[in-house]
C-alpha cells in the first residue's frame, strides 16, 4: 500500500471534511477523492473522444 | 401526460439504427421534425431524418415547443443540453459496439475525416453511455426506452410491440414493420445471425 504526505493545514481539512460527511477515516475519504477524479478524468477524455468522432461525422458542430 | 405534449426523441450513438428508428416511426404515422437537408446517401440510402438545429441546442432550444407530438433524431451527447422546461420520451438505440464502429469508420472515410483508433472509442463508447444513464436516471423529464438495433432486426414483431406500447398505442405497427429491410443490416459483427 503507498503512503501519501499532505501538507498539515490539508490534512487537518480533510479529517474535518471525512468527519462531517461521515467517513470511517480520512484514508477512506481521500481514497474516494482520488477515486472519483480518476473517474471523472476518464469520462471527460471519453467524451472528448465521442466529440471528435461525432464531429467527424457530422452529427455536432 | 398525453403524448401530444411531450417530445418523441431517437437518441444513441451514429450507426446505432437511429434513422431506422425515425423510418419507422414516419411510417407508422407518427409526425416526425426534420429538414430533409442531409440527403440519403449509400451509408443511409433511406435517408438520415435530421434536423439541422439539433446541432445547435446549447445555443437555441426556441425550437423544441414545435417538436412536441413529433419524433426528433438527437444523437446521445446532445441529450445534456435538453432543457428540463419539456418532456420527452426516448427511444435510445444500442447496437452492438464492434458494428456500430466499424459503420462509424466506413462513414468517416467516405467523408475524409481521420477516425479515433478502435479500441479507444470502443472503451469511449462505454463510458460515454455509463455517463449518460447514470445522468438520465436522475432526470425526471426523460422517459427512456432502450432498445436493441440487433434485437429488432431479429425479432421485430416483438420490439415493434414494446415501442407501440411506450408511445401509448400512437403508432402503426404494421406500418412501422414495413420499413425495416435487413438487407440494410450490412456491418454485421461474426456473432450475428444472418
Amino acid at each position: 500500500m503507498g503512503k501519501l504526505n499532505l501538507e498539515p493545514g490539508l490534512y487537518e481539512r480533510a479529517v474535518r471534511a471525512a468527519a462531517s460527511a461521515g467517513y470511517s477515516s480520512v484514508e477512506e475519504f481521500v481514497a474516494h477523492c482520488v477515486e472519483n477524479e480518476i473517474k471523472r478524468q476518464s469520462s471527460d477524455e471519453a467524451e472528448a473522444h465521442v466529440t471528435e468522432q461525432l464531429r467527424g461525422l457530422g452529427y455536432i458542430q | 401526460m398525453p403524448i401530444e405534449s411531450e417530445i418523441i426523441v431517437v437518441s444513441g450513438l451514429p450507426r446505432s439504427g437511429t434513422s431506422l428508428m425515425m423510418q419507422m416511426l414516419h411510417q407508422g404515422g407518427c409526425s416526425i421534425l426534420t429538414d430533409s437537408r442531409r440527403e440519403p446517401d449509400t451509408d443511409n440510402p433511406a435517408g438520415y431524418f435530421e434536423y439541422e438545429n439539433v446541432k445547435r441546442l446549447r445555443q437555441d432550444t426556441s425550437w423544441l415547443p414545435q417538436a412536441r407530438g413529433k419524433a426528433v433524431k438527437i444523437v446521445s451527447q446532445l441529450l445534456y443540453d435538453l432543457p428540463a422546461t419539456e418532456h420527452y420520451r426516448v427511444i435510445f438505440m444500442e447496437r452492438d459496439a464492434d458494428e456500430v464502429l466499424v459503420s462509424q469508420e466506413k462513414m468517416l472515410r467516405r467523408l475524409n475525416q481521420p477516425a479515433v483508433p478502435r479500441e479507444t472509442m470502443k472503451q469511449a463508447c462505454d463510458l460515454h453511455l455509463q455517463r449518460l444513464f447514470e445522468w438520465l436516471a436522475q432526470r425526471s423529464e426523460f422517459t427512456i426506452l432502450r432498445v436493441s438495433y440487433n434485437h429488432l432486426i431479429q425479432t421485430a414483431a416483438a420490439e415493434i410491440s414494446r415501442i407501440s406500447e411506450f408511445l401509448d398505442g400512437s403508432v402503426d405497427v404494421g406500418g412501422m414493420s414495413g420499413a425495416i429491410d435487413p438487407a440494410l443490416y450490412r456491418n454485421r459483427s461474426p456473432g450475428q445471425p444472418d
